[in-house]
Protein backbone atom coordinates (compact mmCIF):
# COMPACT_ATOMS: atom_id res chain seq x y z
CA UNK A 1 0.00 0.00 0.00
CA UNK A 2 1.42 3.41 -1.05
CA UNK A 3 0.45 6.43 0.32
CA UNK A 4 -0.42 9.67 -2.43
CA UNK A 5 0.95 12.61 -0.34
CA UNK A 6 0.06 14.60 -3.47
CA UNK A 7 -3.46 14.02 -2.17
CA UNK A 8 -2.59 14.73 1.01
CA UNK A 9 -1.22 18.15 -0.01
CA UNK A 10 -4.38 19.30 -1.78
CA UNK A 11 -6.60 17.71 1.54
CA UNK A 12 -4.91 20.17 3.55
CA UNK A 13 -6.70 23.01 3.06
CA UNK A 14 -10.24 22.03 3.34
CA UNK A 15 -9.33 20.44 6.18
CA UNK A 16 -8.25 23.25 7.55
CA UNK A 17 -11.14 25.50 6.78
CA UNK A 18 -13.39 22.57 8.23
CA UNK A 19 -11.61 22.73 11.20
CA UNK A 20 -12.02 26.68 11.31
CA UNK A 21 -15.96 26.05 12.01
CA UNK A 22 -15.03 23.22 14.16
CA UNK A 23 -13.10 25.28 16.03
CA UNK A 24 -15.63 28.36 16.28
CA UNK A 25 -18.29 26.17 17.45
CA UNK A 26 -16.03 24.67 19.95
CA UNK A 27 -15.13 28.07 21.28
CA UNK A 28 -19.13 28.99 21.30
CA UNK A 29 -20.43 26.21 22.28
CA UNK A 30 -18.63 24.99 25.47
CA UNK A 31 -18.05 28.11 27.41
CA UNK A 32 -22.01 28.22 27.07
CA UNK A 33 -22.35 24.53 28.44
CA UNK A 34 -19.74 25.94 31.74
CA UNK A 35 -22.00 29.05 32.38
CA UNK A 36 -25.24 26.56 31.56
CA UNK A 37 -23.68 23.72 33.57
CA UNK A 38 -22.80 26.48 36.62
CA UNK A 39 -26.48 27.49 36.73
CA UNK A 40 -27.67 23.68 36.77
CA UNK A 41 -25.34 22.93 39.63
CA UNK A 42 -26.94 25.65 41.58
CA UNK A 43 -30.44 24.53 40.67
CA UNK A 44 -29.60 21.23 41.56
CA UNK A 45 -28.57 22.21 45.68
CA UNK A 46 -32.37 24.80 45.21
CA UNK A 47 -34.99 24.24 47.91
CA UNK A 48 -37.49 24.30 45.14
CA UNK A 49 -38.65 20.56 44.32
CA UNK A 50 -39.84 21.23 40.65
CA UNK A 51 -36.14 23.22 39.87
CA UNK A 52 -34.30 19.81 41.87
CA UNK A 53 -35.56 17.44 39.72
CA UNK A 54 -35.46 18.81 36.53
CA UNK A 55 -32.03 19.82 36.86
CA UNK A 56 -31.81 15.96 37.21
CA UNK A 57 -33.68 14.90 34.70
CA UNK A 58 -31.21 17.23 32.19
CA UNK A 59 -28.32 15.61 33.91
CA UNK A 60 -29.54 12.68 33.00
CA UNK A 61 -30.68 12.90 29.81
CA UNK A 62 -27.38 14.42 28.80
CA UNK A 63 -26.13 11.49 30.62
CA UNK A 64 -27.87 8.57 28.79
CA UNK A 65 -28.33 9.72 25.65
CA UNK A 66 -26.14 9.38 22.62
CA UNK A 67 -24.73 12.97 21.66
CA UNK A 68 -25.85 11.31 17.59
CA UNK A 69 -29.71 11.12 18.65
CA UNK A 70 -29.60 14.36 20.53
CA UNK A 71 -28.31 15.94 17.44
CA UNK A 72 -30.84 13.89 15.16
CA UNK A 73 -33.77 14.79 17.27
CA UNK A 74 -32.41 18.90 16.94
CA UNK A 75 -31.82 18.70 13.34
CA UNK A 76 -35.07 16.88 11.82
CA UNK A 77 -37.17 17.56 15.09
CA UNK A 78 -36.56 21.39 15.82
CA UNK A 79 -38.04 22.49 12.34
CA UNK A 80 -41.23 20.08 13.07
CA UNK A 81 -42.38 22.61 16.06
CA UNK A 82 -41.06 25.79 13.63
CA UNK A 83 -37.61 26.26 15.05
CA UNK A 84 -35.95 26.60 12.44
CA UNK A 85 -32.20 27.06 12.92
CA UNK A 86 -28.85 26.79 11.16
CA UNK A 87 -26.60 23.49 11.48
CA UNK A 88 -24.18 25.81 13.00
CA UNK A 89 -26.25 27.34 15.55
CA UNK A 90 -28.10 24.34 16.21
CA UNK A 91 -23.83 22.82 16.83
CA UNK A 92 -23.71 25.56 19.22
CA UNK A 93 -26.48 24.86 21.11
CA UNK A 94 -26.34 20.94 21.20
CA UNK A 95 -22.48 21.79 22.59
CA UNK A 96 -23.44 23.59 24.86
CA UNK A 97 -26.30 21.00 26.33
CA UNK A 98 -24.23 18.57 26.22
CA UNK A 99 -21.41 20.38 27.87
CA UNK A 100 -23.65 21.90 30.33
CA UNK A 101 -24.68 18.53 31.59
CA UNK A 102 -21.24 17.27 32.48
CA UNK A 103 -20.02 20.16 34.01
CA UNK A 104 -22.82 20.20 36.48
CA UNK A 105 -21.85 17.05 37.41
CA UNK A 106 -17.40 18.23 37.73
CA UNK A 107 -18.50 21.17 39.44
CA UNK A 108 -20.31 18.87 41.94
CA UNK A 109 -17.66 16.87 42.60
CA UNK A 110 -15.39 19.39 43.13
CA UNK A 111 -17.70 20.70 45.81
CA UNK A 112 -17.78 17.76 47.34
CA UNK A 113 -14.28 16.95 47.03
CA UNK A 114 -13.33 20.15 49.75
CA UNK A 115 -13.42 18.93 53.36
CA UNK A 116 -16.34 19.88 54.98
CA UNK A 117 -14.73 21.68 58.14
CA UNK A 118 -13.42 24.18 55.78
CA UNK A 119 -15.95 26.74 55.31
CA UNK A 120 -16.55 26.80 59.01
CA UNK A 121 -12.98 26.94 60.06
CA UNK A 122 -12.85 29.66 57.43
CA UNK A 123 -15.44 31.57 59.00
CA UNK A 124 -14.61 30.86 62.90
CA UNK A 125 -11.31 32.72 61.95
CA UNK A 126 -13.10 36.19 61.07
CA UNK A 127 -13.45 35.84 57.11
CA UNK A 128 -16.66 37.22 55.71
CA UNK A 129 -18.61 34.92 53.75
CA UNK A 130 -16.77 36.50 50.21
CA UNK A 131 -13.23 36.31 51.27
CA UNK A 132 -14.59 32.39 52.76
CA UNK A 133 -15.14 32.00 48.61
CA UNK A 134 -12.37 34.00 47.39
CA UNK A 135 -8.96 32.96 49.31
CA UNK A 136 -10.57 29.31 51.03
CA UNK A 137 -13.14 27.26 48.44
CA UNK A 138 -12.72 28.97 44.62
CA UNK A 139 -8.54 28.14 44.60
CA UNK A 140 -9.35 24.61 45.69
CA UNK A 141 -12.40 24.27 43.20
CA UNK A 142 -10.19 25.45 40.35
CA UNK A 143 -7.41 23.15 41.27
CA UNK A 144 -9.93 20.19 40.88
CA UNK A 145 -11.65 21.66 38.28
CA UNK A 146 -8.94 22.21 35.52
CA UNK A 147 -8.11 18.69 34.59
CA UNK A 148 -11.94 17.67 34.18
CA UNK A 149 -12.70 20.34 32.61
CA UNK A 150 -10.08 19.78 29.96
CA UNK A 151 -11.11 16.21 29.37
CA UNK A 152 -15.07 17.42 28.90
CA UNK A 153 -13.44 20.50 26.68
CA UNK A 154 -11.18 17.48 24.65
CA UNK A 155 -14.05 15.03 24.29
CA UNK A 156 -16.80 17.46 23.22
CA UNK A 157 -14.06 19.14 20.92
CA UNK A 158 -14.21 15.23 19.48
CA UNK A 159 -17.90 14.86 19.24
CA UNK A 160 -18.02 17.98 17.16
CA UNK A 161 -17.48 15.13 14.34
CA UNK A 162 -20.86 14.31 15.02
CA UNK A 163 -22.31 17.63 13.51
CA UNK A 164 -21.11 15.98 9.87
CA UNK A 165 -24.58 14.24 9.37
CA UNK A 166 -26.30 17.78 9.74
CA UNK A 167 -23.84 18.80 6.62
CA UNK A 168 -22.18 21.33 9.01
CA UNK A 169 -19.19 22.37 7.31
CA UNK A 170 -16.81 21.22 10.02
CA UNK A 171 -13.32 19.02 9.97
CA UNK A 172 -15.00 15.56 9.56
CA UNK A 173 -17.76 16.52 7.13
CA UNK A 174 -14.70 18.30 4.51
CA UNK A 175 -12.77 15.24 5.12
CA UNK A 176 -15.93 13.35 4.31
CA UNK A 177 -16.33 15.46 0.63
CA UNK A 178 -13.00 14.78 0.27
CA UNK A 179 -13.27 10.91 0.24
CA UNK A 180 -16.42 10.87 -2.12
CA UNK A 181 -13.98 12.68 -4.18
CA UNK A 182 -11.02 11.00 -4.27
CA UNK A 183 -11.42 7.79 -2.42
CA UNK A 184 -8.77 8.06 -0.95
CA UNK A 185 -9.22 7.29 2.36
CA UNK A 186 -5.87 6.04 3.88
CA UNK A 187 -4.74 9.54 2.76
CA UNK A 188 -7.53 11.74 3.68
CA UNK A 189 -8.73 10.25 7.01
CA UNK A 190 -5.25 9.92 8.26
CA UNK A 191 -4.59 13.50 7.43
CA UNK A 192 -8.11 14.18 9.33
CA UNK A 193 -7.00 11.98 12.19
CA UNK A 194 -3.52 13.74 12.62
CA UNK A 195 -5.66 17.13 12.39
CA UNK A 196 -8.09 15.61 15.52
CA UNK A 197 -5.00 14.74 17.07
CA UNK A 198 -2.68 17.07 17.35
CA UNK A 199 -5.62 20.09 18.29
CA UNK A 200 -6.45 17.17 21.45
CA UNK A 201 -2.17 17.03 22.52
CA UNK A 202 -2.19 20.56 22.16
CA UNK A 203 -5.81 21.37 24.14
CA UNK A 204 -4.24 18.63 26.97
CA UNK A 205 -0.93 20.34 27.11
CA UNK A 206 -2.77 23.94 27.59
CA UNK A 207 -4.89 21.83 30.11
CA UNK A 208 -1.57 20.45 32.18
CA UNK A 209 -0.71 24.27 32.17
CA UNK A 210 -4.17 25.40 33.53
CA UNK A 211 -3.91 22.80 36.13
CA UNK A 212 -0.08 23.62 37.36
CA UNK A 213 -1.31 26.97 37.40
CA UNK A 214 -4.33 26.70 39.46
CA UNK A 215 -2.26 24.14 42.11
CA UNK A 216 0.18 26.73 42.41
CA UNK A 217 -0.69 27.25 45.87
CA UNK A 218 -0.21 23.54 46.63
CA UNK A 219 3.42 23.72 46.43
CA UNK A 220 4.04 26.89 48.48
CA UNK B 1 -49.33 18.61 16.80
CA UNK B 2 -50.05 17.09 20.30
CA UNK B 3 -54.07 16.36 19.23
CA UNK B 4 -52.92 13.64 17.21
CA UNK B 5 -49.96 12.05 18.95
CA UNK B 6 -51.51 9.34 20.18
CA UNK B 7 -52.40 8.68 16.34
CA UNK B 8 -48.78 9.36 14.92
CA UNK B 9 -47.22 6.96 17.93
CA UNK B 10 -49.39 4.60 16.42
CA UNK B 11 -47.72 4.94 13.04
CA UNK B 12 -44.58 3.89 14.58
CA UNK B 13 -46.05 0.80 15.41
CA UNK B 14 -44.88 -1.11 12.58
CA UNK B 15 -41.14 -0.34 13.90
CA UNK B 16 -41.52 -1.68 17.16
CA UNK B 17 -39.94 -5.27 15.38
CA UNK B 18 -37.00 -3.54 13.96
CA UNK B 19 -36.54 -1.14 17.23
CA UNK B 20 -35.88 -4.59 19.28
CA UNK B 21 -33.93 -5.62 16.33
CA UNK B 22 -31.75 -2.86 16.62
CA UNK B 23 -31.52 -2.74 20.58
CA UNK B 24 -30.33 -6.37 20.39
CA UNK B 25 -27.98 -5.31 18.02
CA UNK B 26 -26.62 -1.67 20.10
CA UNK B 27 -26.54 -4.36 22.65
CA UNK B 28 -24.84 -7.22 21.61
CA UNK B 29 -21.71 -4.90 19.94
CA UNK B 30 -21.23 -3.31 22.75
CA UNK B 31 -20.73 -6.37 24.70
CA UNK B 32 -18.85 -8.20 22.07
CA UNK B 33 -16.52 -5.30 21.77
CA UNK B 34 -16.20 -4.44 25.74
CA UNK B 35 -15.51 -8.10 26.36
CA UNK B 36 -12.48 -7.42 23.30
CA UNK B 37 -11.21 -4.42 24.42
CA UNK B 38 -10.65 -5.22 28.34
CA UNK B 39 -8.59 -7.97 27.47
CA UNK B 40 -7.06 -6.08 24.20
CA UNK B 41 -6.26 -3.36 27.25
CA UNK B 42 -4.94 -5.66 29.64
CA UNK B 43 -2.64 -6.82 26.81
CA UNK B 44 -1.23 -3.01 26.06
CA UNK B 45 -0.65 -2.85 29.69
CA UNK B 46 1.34 -6.00 30.05
CA UNK B 47 3.24 -4.73 27.07
CA UNK B 48 3.65 -1.30 28.47
CA UNK B 49 4.76 -2.52 31.39
CA UNK B 50 6.87 -5.73 30.37
CA UNK B 51 7.78 -4.79 26.38
CA UNK B 52 10.58 -3.06 27.14
CA UNK B 53 11.08 1.06 25.61
CA UNK B 54 10.24 0.51 22.28
CA UNK B 55 6.99 -1.39 22.56
CA UNK B 56 6.15 1.00 25.58
CA UNK B 57 6.14 3.68 23.16
CA UNK B 58 4.24 2.48 20.57
CA UNK B 59 1.75 1.39 23.24
CA UNK B 60 1.98 5.40 24.42
CA UNK B 61 1.21 6.41 21.31
CA UNK B 62 -1.32 4.50 20.35
CA UNK B 63 -3.39 5.12 23.64
CA UNK B 64 -2.52 9.31 22.82
CA UNK B 65 -4.34 8.52 19.29
CA UNK B 66 -7.31 6.92 20.38
CA UNK B 67 -7.89 9.50 22.80
CA UNK B 68 -7.26 12.10 20.83
CA UNK B 69 -9.54 11.41 17.82
CA UNK B 70 -13.18 11.25 17.62
CA UNK B 71 -14.77 7.70 17.68
CA UNK B 72 -16.45 8.57 14.46
CA UNK B 73 -12.97 9.12 12.58
CA UNK B 74 -12.21 5.80 14.03
CA UNK B 75 -15.12 3.94 13.05
CA UNK B 76 -14.69 5.41 9.59
CA UNK B 77 -10.79 4.12 9.14
CA UNK B 78 -11.67 0.66 11.01
CA UNK B 79 -14.69 0.32 7.88
CA UNK B 80 -12.41 1.87 4.76
CA UNK B 81 -9.11 1.42 5.85
CA UNK B 82 -8.23 -1.33 8.23
CA UNK B 83 -9.94 -3.59 5.32
CA UNK B 84 -7.49 -2.29 2.76
CA UNK B 85 -4.14 -2.52 4.87
CA UNK B 86 -5.15 -5.94 6.52
CA UNK B 87 -6.40 -7.32 3.43
CA UNK B 88 -8.89 -8.70 5.63
CA UNK B 89 -12.88 -7.94 4.26
CA UNK B 90 -15.18 -6.78 7.32
CA UNK B 91 -18.76 -6.65 7.10
CA UNK B 92 -20.23 -3.27 9.03
CA UNK B 93 -20.82 -4.83 11.83
CA UNK B 94 -17.23 -6.53 12.07
CA UNK B 95 -15.98 -3.33 11.37
CA UNK B 96 -17.82 -1.61 13.95
CA UNK B 97 -17.48 -3.93 16.95
CA UNK B 98 -13.79 -3.51 15.89
CA UNK B 99 -13.75 0.03 16.36
CA UNK B 100 -15.44 0.08 19.31
CA UNK B 101 -12.98 -2.67 20.65
CA UNK B 102 -9.79 -0.79 19.89
CA UNK B 103 -11.30 2.55 21.36
CA UNK B 104 -12.46 0.99 24.34
CA UNK B 105 -9.42 -0.79 24.91
CA UNK B 106 -6.93 2.31 25.01
CA UNK B 107 -9.16 3.50 27.61
CA UNK B 108 -9.39 0.58 29.32
CA UNK B 109 -5.69 0.38 29.73
CA UNK B 110 -5.34 3.38 30.90
CA UNK B 111 -7.71 2.72 33.74
CA UNK B 112 -5.97 -0.41 34.70
CA UNK B 113 -2.62 2.03 34.82
CA UNK B 114 -4.22 4.23 37.16
CA UNK B 115 -5.63 1.12 39.51
CA UNK B 116 -1.75 -0.47 38.89
CA UNK B 117 -0.42 2.93 40.47
CA UNK B 118 -2.40 3.08 42.81
CA UNK B 119 -1.31 -0.72 43.70
CA UNK B 120 0.96 -1.09 47.33
CA UNK B 121 4.22 -0.94 46.18
CA UNK B 122 5.92 -3.66 47.50
CA UNK B 123 3.30 -6.54 46.28
CA UNK B 124 4.85 -6.97 43.27
CA UNK B 125 8.89 -7.85 44.24
CA UNK B 126 6.97 -10.23 47.35
CA UNK B 127 5.11 -11.91 45.22
CA UNK B 128 8.68 -12.47 43.06
CA UNK B 129 10.14 -12.88 46.04
CA UNK B 130 8.29 -15.76 47.04
CA UNK B 131 8.91 -17.62 43.76
CA UNK B 132 6.00 -16.70 41.97
CA UNK B 133 7.30 -16.03 37.99
CA UNK B 134 5.95 -12.89 36.41
CA UNK B 135 2.90 -14.81 34.42
CA UNK B 136 1.83 -15.74 37.85
CA UNK B 137 2.08 -12.83 39.62
CA UNK B 138 -0.20 -10.47 36.91
CA UNK B 139 -2.59 -13.50 36.88
CA UNK B 140 -3.03 -14.40 40.30
CA UNK B 141 -2.01 -11.20 42.15
CA UNK B 142 -1.87 -7.92 39.95
CA UNK B 143 -5.10 -8.45 37.76
CA UNK B 144 -7.52 -9.69 40.06
CA UNK B 145 -6.97 -6.36 42.47
CA UNK B 146 -6.90 -4.38 39.09
CA UNK B 147 -10.51 -5.31 37.95
CA UNK B 148 -11.74 -5.06 41.20
CA UNK B 149 -10.67 -1.50 41.93
CA UNK B 150 -11.56 -0.49 37.96
CA UNK B 151 -14.96 -1.67 38.80
CA UNK B 152 -16.77 2.12 38.65
CA UNK B 153 -14.62 3.75 35.76
CA UNK B 154 -14.97 0.62 34.21
CA UNK B 155 -18.69 0.54 34.11
CA UNK B 156 -18.91 3.98 33.32
CA UNK B 157 -16.18 3.15 29.77
CA UNK B 158 -19.29 0.52 29.22
CA UNK B 159 -22.06 3.44 29.38
CA UNK B 160 -19.78 5.87 27.07
CA UNK B 161 -19.18 2.55 24.81
CA UNK B 162 -22.72 2.28 24.36
CA UNK B 163 -23.30 5.87 23.27
CA UNK B 164 -20.58 5.79 20.83
CA UNK B 165 -21.98 2.36 19.65
CA UNK B 166 -24.98 4.81 17.89
CA UNK B 167 -21.67 6.05 15.49
CA UNK B 168 -22.01 2.54 13.76
CA UNK B 169 -25.35 3.88 12.28
CA UNK B 170 -22.46 5.80 10.05
CA UNK B 171 -21.08 2.75 8.51
CA UNK B 172 -24.35 1.55 7.70
CA UNK B 173 -24.85 -1.38 10.98
CA UNK B 174 -28.26 -1.68 11.57
CA UNK B 175 -28.68 -0.26 15.14
CA UNK B 176 -30.82 1.26 17.00
CA UNK B 177 -29.67 4.74 15.19
CA UNK B 178 -30.16 3.41 11.94
CA UNK B 179 -33.43 1.79 12.50
CA UNK B 180 -34.39 5.52 14.11
CA UNK B 181 -33.09 6.91 10.50
CA UNK B 182 -34.62 5.11 8.75
CA UNK B 183 -38.38 5.35 10.56
CA UNK B 184 -38.28 9.01 10.57
CA UNK B 185 -37.52 8.85 6.21
CA UNK B 186 -40.94 6.52 6.11
CA UNK B 187 -42.59 8.48 8.62
CA UNK B 188 -41.45 12.13 8.38
CA UNK B 189 -41.94 12.43 12.51
CA UNK B 190 -38.57 13.27 13.04
CA UNK B 191 -39.51 14.31 16.67
CA UNK B 192 -41.41 11.52 17.65
CA UNK B 193 -39.30 9.06 16.35
CA UNK B 194 -35.79 10.29 17.55
CA UNK B 195 -37.49 11.49 21.13
CA UNK B 196 -38.60 7.30 21.08
CA UNK B 197 -35.32 6.21 20.40
CA UNK B 198 -33.64 8.66 22.86
CA UNK B 199 -36.17 6.94 25.53
CA UNK B 200 -34.95 3.28 24.57
CA UNK B 201 -31.04 4.25 24.97
CA UNK B 202 -31.75 5.79 27.96
CA UNK B 203 -33.44 2.61 29.35
CA UNK B 204 -30.67 0.55 28.09
CA UNK B 205 -27.97 2.83 29.84
CA UNK B 206 -29.73 3.20 33.16
CA UNK B 207 -30.44 -0.48 33.54
CA UNK B 208 -26.28 -0.65 32.47
CA UNK B 209 -25.48 1.85 34.97
CA UNK B 210 -27.82 0.62 37.47
CA UNK B 211 -26.51 -2.71 36.83
CA UNK B 212 -23.22 -1.21 37.93
CA UNK B 213 -23.86 -0.01 40.90
CA UNK B 214 -25.49 -3.47 42.16
CA UNK B 215 -22.09 -4.99 40.62
CA UNK B 216 -20.16 -2.77 43.00
CA UNK B 217 -21.82 -3.15 45.81
CA UNK B 218 -21.93 -7.22 45.76
CA UNK B 219 -18.45 -6.76 45.39
CA UNK B 220 -17.55 -4.14 48.32
CA UNK B 221 -19.65 -7.14 50.40
CA UNK B 222 -17.51 -9.97 49.53
CA UNK B 223 -14.58 -8.12 49.26
CA UNK B 224 -14.81 -5.49 52.00
CA UNK B 225 -10.69 -5.07 51.83
CA UNK B 226 -9.94 -3.87 48.35
CA UNK B 227 -11.75 -0.93 48.00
Amino acid sequence: MSIDFGIVESSILPLLKGLKVTAQVCVLGIPLGIVLGTIVAYLRASSWRVLRTSALVYVEIVRNVPFLILVYLSFFGLPKIGVAMPAFAIGVTATAFYTGGYFCEILRAAFGSLAHGQVQAARSLGLTGLQVQRHVVLPQIFGYLAPATTSLTIMMFKDSSIFSVMSLTELTYQSNLLTADTFAYVEVLGTTALIYWLCSVLLDIAGQWSERYATRYRRV
Amino acid sequence: MFASLSGQLAALGPFLHDVAEGAVTTIAASVAAFVFGIVIGSLLLLVRQHGGRTLAGVVIVYVSVIRGTPALIQMLVAYYVLPAVLNLPLSPLQAGILALALNTAAYVSEILRGALNSLGRGQIPAARALGMPPVQVWRYIVFPQLFYRSIPPLTNEFTMLLKASSLMSIIAVHDLATVARDATLQTNLPLQVFSATAVVYFAILFLASSASRGIERRVAKVLPNVH
